[in-house]
């Protein structure tokens, strides 16, 4: 469904994506793992049209993706950035809406917004709440709800699990998992490669800007040399 | 007391034309976090516009206005599709904004210097001078009209930034690009709106500014002052650009009133300065704390 081929970003004079390739089939998992500088943020980026590239295609269903955000978002790829991103200044409910931005259509977006209310009964709690009061668990919550608010077919999600308390690491990746259940595609770019492996169906590994390996969760998951390097396990 | 109630009843009128101004610098600054120093040039075309449209075109006066606004609303807009779009695009750094802008607000000043030229105009007399008389206080007809104007000018703001999409989609903007652009929101059309937005309200209070005072180059300069309530309330904050607008007003006419009109542009400035070592944020920043 999204495919990309030798794809290379330069950011200034850093070589950032060195003809990255891969695809995403409908209603998969797959998780992009890589140490912090591999070129993974960067590759969601390029995705979601915020950066130029030289060489390389980005399609989205044999079509070439826009280098243009917005219009990105309209062909139904949906980016949850990391960091989170929330509006701050704004309330629960107008941060989630915000999602809504480019659809018309009122009755689906008051139901969409009843299933990540479902999905997340913490922010219906806190609906009238300004976000920026929000904990760093829920402001992450805000932020998938938010990107699921475009009704996407593809999730983005960049690094969500980034400063969680272990606790709450654990309840993202159920979320995850319970938005793909959702009849959504994630392309989940995670440093904790233990957790994204164990939801992913296949995966990436990203080093230096370069594609090193790829296979199914599992294989990559029992790779010694992935073990070693991304899992802590000695051998 | 009656020199009180007639300092703060001019304080407010003159505060509501500098909040005015003062939304224009502080919309701007709350997307792109510069100070967009051409907003001077505009607002003193703004009152050129009108004057012209009064006495050349010899337009009825509230079409004159709405005339005025508009051209200045898309001349901002056009200052930015030609001074720092292109900067944008190619990420320069913000330093490189201001200098493009102080550089759009020379080229504007000069252009009027050399076309129209140095000397002042005055607008016809469309208000009687004659003023209202309340008890022992005075009221101006024209500096009736500049804050009825300006308060109607500012709700209308204020509805279109808290009720509307596109209002909804300036905040988001204003607090991150990239997670409003991840929404779908069009940020470079948001910041046309801005800009637009902007440039009409600079219109309505360039013409305010001109039937008050005369028409000249420099009248730019005065709105400097709004810049400087736009900094005393907070860069980048609506209602900081509103409540520093007219606290400016008051103590500068309080200053007139009480010591002398040669202390009034003192006091500004050096509130200006005492802001910015004592609280740059000023009385209601915008909002940049973030959690992790």
């Amino acid at each position: 469904m999204l495919k990309v081929e030798d794809l290379n970003v330069f950011y200034g004079g850093i070589h950032a994506l060195k003809g990255v390739s891969l695809d995403i089939n409908k209603g998969e998992i797959v998780t992009i793992i890589g140490s912090n500088g591999a070129g993974k943020s960067t590759l969601l980026n390029a995705i979601s049209g915020f950066l130029k590239y030289k060489q390389g295609i980005i399609t989205y269903k044999d079509e070439k993706l826009p280098i243009n955000p917005n219009k990105v978002v309209k062909m139904g790829i949906s980016q949850v950035p990391e960091g989170r991103l929330v509006f701050a200044n704004l309330t629960v409910e107008d941060n989630i809406m915000l999602g809504a931005f480019l659809r018309n259509d009122k009755n689906k977006i008051k139901e969409d917004l009843e299933k990540v209310y479902e999905l997340f009964p913490r922010l219906k709690e806190r609906e009238k709440q300004i976000a920026g009061t929000l904990s760093g668990g829920e402001q992450q919550m805000l932020a998938m709800g938010r990107g699921l608010m475009s009704d996407p077919e593809i999730m983005l999600l960049d690094e969500p699990s980034l400063g969680l308390a272990p606790l709450l690491v654990q309840t993202v990746f159920d979320i995850i998992v319970n938005i793909s259940k959702m009849d959504k595609t994630i392309l989940l770019v995670e440093q904790n490669a233990y957790k994204a492996l164990a939801i992913a169906d296949r995966a990436y590994v990203l080093e230096q800007g370069k594609i090193k390996m790829e296979g199914s969760a599992k294989e990559i998951a029992d790779n010694p040399s992935i073990r070693e390097a991304y899992l802590g396990v000695k051998i | 007391m009656s020199r009180f109630l007639q300092q703060l009843i001019n304080g407010l009128s003159i505060g509501s034309v500098y909040a005015l101004m003062a939304v224009g610098y502080s919309l701007v600054y709350s997307i792109m976090n510069f100070s967009n120093f051409a907003h001077g040039g505009v607002i003193m075309l703004g009152a050129y516009f009108g004057y012209y449209y009064l006495t050349k075109l010899g337009l009825p006066f509230f079409v004159a206005f709405i005339a005025s606004a508009l051209t200045t609303g898309i001349l901002a807009v056009v200052i930015e599709r030609g001074a720092y779009k292109p900067l944008r695009e190619r990420k320069a750094p913000f330093l490189y904004f201001i200098i493009s802008a102080m550089g759009a607000s020379i080229f504007l000043e000069n252009i009027v210097i050399a076309t129209i030229g140095p000397t002042f105009k005055s607008y016809p007399e469309i208000l009687s001078r004659t003023p209202i008389q309340l008890g022992s206080v005075t009221l101006g007809r024209i500096d009736l009209t500049m804050f009825i104007i300006s308060a109607i000018c500012l709700a209308l703001l204020v509805f279109f930034i808290d009720f509307t999409k596109m209002g909804k989609a300036i905040q988001a903007t204003s607090y991150s690009v990239k997670a409003s652009a991840l929404m779908g929101i069009n940020t470079d059309l948001v910041i046309i709106v801005v800009f637009a937005l902007g440039g009409f309200f600079a219109g309505i209070a360039g013409v305010l500014f001109g039937m008050k005072y005369t028409v000249y180059p420099q009248i730019g300069i005065i709105t400097n002052k709004s810049f400087i309530a736009a900094v005393f309330g907070g860069l980048g904050s609506l209602p900081g650009a509103v409540v520093g607008s007219i606290l400016l007003g008051i103590i500068e006419t309080m200053t007139s009133g009480y010591l002398s009109s040669n202390y009034r542009d003192l006091i500004a400035f050096v509130l200006l300065i005492a802001i910015l070592v004592f609280r740059p944020s000023g009385l209601m920043g915008k909002i940049t704390e973030d959690k992790a």
